[in-house]
C-alpha cells in the first residue's frame, strides 16, 4: 500500500531539492534586502531610541555627501590598482611556473599558503612589517633609498592606501597565479608549436596567442577579484581604521562606520544598497560581455 | 627545447619569486617564537635569534607569561593583561566553520543536483539569483541580521554566526557542485531511469558516490572561507564567542600590540586550513572560480 504523495514532493519535481536552499535564500538574502530597503527610508533617532520615517532623505543625501564621493573614489583606486597589479603579476608568475620541471609542484603548493590566512591577520602582519621603527618592509624601502624610515607608511595620507594595497596584493596575487596556471595548463599545444616553428618571438606568442586564448580566464578573475576588491573591509579595519583622516575609507568601511559608530542605521543601509547596486550592475555587464557561464 | 642555462635560470627565478612570496609568512612564524627584543630590532632577525615557546604556551596552554621567568625575556616583556589563552576561540572557530560547512554542503548538494539534472522553468534565472547573492556586500546582510538577531536573541550566539556563514558560502557551494555534477554524463541518468530508478536513487547511488572528491573540495573551501571570515563575526558577536580573525584584536591593547601572541595565534590558525587546502589541490582552482573554469 502506498501513500499518495503530492506531485510536487516526488523526486522528479525540483521543489523538494530546492526547498532548503530557497528557504535559506528567503531568510538570509531576500529578507535582509527588504529590511535594508525599509531601513533606507528610516533613520534611527537616538533620543527616541527608535526608527523614524524620513522618506527619501537618505537617498537624496547620497548625492551631496562628500565623504561618499571620497569613499567611491578610494574604492575605485583600490579596485583598479589592485586588480591591475594582481593580473599582471599573477600572469607573469604563472608563465614562470607553468612547466613540468621537478620542484615546481612544491612552489605551486606554497603559493596556496597565502589563501588560507585570514585577511584580518594578513593586515596585522603587514601593519607590523610596515611599521617605521621595526618593520621589515619599511626597512627594506629605506635600504634601497625608496622611502625614508621617518615616513610612517600607514599614517601618511598619500601612502596609507598604498600600504593597505600591498597587503591585498601580497595575499591575492597567488590566487590569480593559481587560476592562470590552470588556464595555461588547459591551452592546446599545437598553435604554440607551429608559431615557434614559424619563428615567432616569445613576446608575439604571448600577446597574440596566450593572452587572447586566456580571455575567458581573465574575465573570471576580473569578476571574482573585482567583487571582492570592491567590498574590501578587513584590511582597512585592522591596518588604518580608515585613517589618516578619511584617506582609506572604502565604501564598506564607511558604511560600517555610519552604522556602528554614528548609529545612522538608515543611511548605513542606504549605502550598502548603493554598493549592492554598483556591484550587481558591473558584474552583470561583465558576465554578459564576457559570456561567462555556469 | 630550452638550453640547460635557460632551465637553470628559470628554476632560480621561480624559487626567488616563491621565497619572496613566502617570506612574510616565514617572518610571521619567527615573530611567534622570538622575544620582543628580537622583534623590535632592525635589520630584522630572520635566523639569528634564540627561539622561545612562551607565546605558544600562553596562547595554547594558558601558561601565563608572568609565571615564566622575567629576565629570560626582552626588556619590553609582555604588554597588556593575561588574556592570551586562545583555545576557546579556536574551538569557537572550529564549531562555526564545521557546522556552517555541513549545513551549506547538504543544502547545496540537493540544490546543485536539481540544477544539474532536472529541467524546469526559470532555471537560468535561479542560477543567476544564486550567483548574485555572491555580490551582496557583507555589510548589506550584516546590518539587517544584527538588528533582527538582537530582537530574536540570536545575537552573540554560535547559531547566528553559523547561519550567516552558511548564507555567505551558498553561492560558491551551489555553483561549484553544479559544475561537478555536470561532469557526470546524462546518458547514465537515462540508463538508470530506463531501469526504473527514481531521481532520488540516481542522486544517492550515482552522483554522490562518484562526486565524493568534488564535494570534499567544496567543503574545504567553505570551511576556509568561514575560518577566515571577519565582518559577520565582528558585527554579530559581542563577548560570548569570537572566531580567530576577530579574536586577534584582543592582542591590540592600549599599551601596545602583543605581536608574539598574535603571531602564535595566526600560525596556529594557519596550520589546519593549510592542511585542508593541500588535500584538495587538484580541484582548488575550479573551486576558487566557483566552477566556472574546469580543466
Amino acid at each position: 500500500m502506498r501513500f499518495a504523495v503530492p506531485r510536487f514532493m516526488i523526486s522528479e519535481h525540483p521543489f523538494p531539492w530546492l526547498f532548503p536552499l530557497i528557504a535559506m535564500l528567503l531568510v538570509f538574502a531576500v529578507f535582509p534586502l527588504a529590511y535594508n530597503i525599509y531601513l533606507s527610508f528610516h533613520e534611527f533617532a537616538i533620543f527616541k531610541r527608535s526608527l523614524v520615517y524620513v522618506g527619501w532623505d537618505n537617498w537624496i543625501k547620497l548625492f551631496n555627501d562628500t565623504r561618499l564621493n571620497n569613499a567611491l573614489f578610494i574604492n575605485t583606486v583600490y579596485t583598479v590598482v589592485c586588480l591591475t597589479v594582481q593580473l599582471v603579476l599573477g600572469f607573469l608568475v604563472a608563465m614562470l611556473l607553468d612547466t613540468d620541471e621537478k620542484g615546481f609542484g612544491v612552489m605551486r603548493a606554497l603559493f596556496s599558503l597565502a589563501l588560507v590566512i585570514p585577511p584580518a591577520i594578513t593586515g596585522m602582519l603587514f601593519k607590523l612589517m610596515e611599521d617605521p621603527q621595526f618593520g621589515m618592509v619599511a626597512w627594506l624601502l629605506d635600504k634601497f633609498n625608496l622611502l625614508s624610515r621617518d615616513v610612517p607608511i600607514l599614517a601618511t595620507p598619500q601612502l596609507a592606501l598604498i600600504g593597505v594595497m600591498i597587503a591585498d596584493i601580497w595575499q591575492w596575487t597567488p590566487f590569480v597565479t593559481l587560476i592562470f596556471l590552470a588556464g595555461l595548463r588547459g591551452l592546446p599545444k599545437e598553435p604554440f608549436e607551429s608559431a615557434m616553428i614559424d619563428g615567432a618571438s616569445q613576446w608575439t606568442v604571448t600577446t597574440r596567442f596566450t593572452i587572447p586564448m586566456l580571455s575567458k580566464v581573465i574575465a573570471v578573475v576580473v569578476l571574482i577579484r573585482g567583487i571582492d576588491l570592491f567590498r574590501t573591509f578587513d584590511y582597512i579595519f585592522v591596518m588604518t581604521s580608515g585613517g589618516p583622516g578619511i584617506q582609506t575609507y572604502t565604501l564598506s568601511f564607511y558604511t560600517w562606520k555610519q552604522f556602528a559608530a554614528s548609529l545612522k542605521w538608515g543611511y548605513g543601509a542606504t549605502l550598502s544598497l548603493l554598493a549592492l547596486i554598483i556591484i550587481n550592475v558591473a558584474a552583470s555587464l561583465l558576465i554578459k560581455l564576457a559570456k561567462i557561464k555556469w | 627545447m630550452y638550453s640547460l642555462k635557460a632551465r637553470v635560470l628559470r628554476i632560480a627565478v621561480a624559487w626567488i619569486v616563491t621565497l619572496i612570496m613566502v617570506l612574510p609568512i616565514y617572518y610571521w612564524v619567527t615573530v611567534s617564537i622570538k622575544r620582543d627584543k628580537d622583534v623590535f630590532t632592525l635589520p630584522p632577525k630572520l635566523f639569528n635569534f634564540a627561539p622561545t615557546a612562551d607565546y605558544f604556551k600562553a596562547v595554547l596552554l594558558d601558561i601565563s607569561p608572568v609565571q615564566q621567568s622575567i629576565e629570560s625575556r626582552g626588556s619590553l616583556g609582555f604588554s597588556g593583561g593575561g588574556m592570551s589563552y586562545m583555545v576557546p576561540r579556536l574551538i569557537d572557530s572550529m564549531i562555526i566553520a564545521v557546522s556552517s560547512t555541513v549545513l551549506v554542503v547538504s543544502m547545496a548538494t540537493l540544490a546543485a543536483f536539481a540544477l544539474s539534472r532536472l529541467r524546469f522553468r526559470g532555471q537560468h534565472h535561479f542560477v543567476y539569483i544564486v550567483l548574485s547573492t555572491r555580490m551582496l556586500p557583507p555589510v548589506a546582510v550584516a546590518i539587517p541580521l544584527f538588528l533582527t538577531y538582537k530582537s530574536i536573541g540570536l545575537y552573540d550566539t554560535h547559531i547566528g554566526v553559523i547561519l550567516a556563514h552558511t548564507m555567505m558560502n551558498i553561492p560558491l557551494a551551489v555553483l561549484l557542485l553544479k559544475s561537478f555534477f555536470d561532469d557526470v554524463p546524462l546518458e547514465i541518468d537515462e540508463a538508470a531511469i530506463i531501469d526504473g530508478a527514481t531521481y532520488w536513487q540516481i542522486f544517492r547511488r550515482i552522483i554522490l558516490p562518484t562526486m565524493r572528491t568534488g564535494i570534499a573540495a567544496t567543503a574545504v573551501l567553505c570551511f576556509i572561507f568561514s575560518w577566515t571570515e571577519f565582518l559577520f563575526v565582528l558585527m554579530l558577536t559581542a563577548t560570548r564567542l569570537k572566531t580567530v580573525p576577530v579574536a586577534t584584536s584582543a592582542f591590540v591593547t592600549s599599551t601596545g600590540t602583543q605581536w608574539g601572541s598574535l603571531a602564535a595565534l595566526g600560525v596556529a590558525a594557519l596550520i589546519p586550513a593549510f592542511i585542508f587546502i593541500l588535500l584538495v589541490q587538484k580541484n582548488l582552482v575550479r573551486g576558487l572560480t566557483m566552477g566556472s573554469l574546469k580543466h
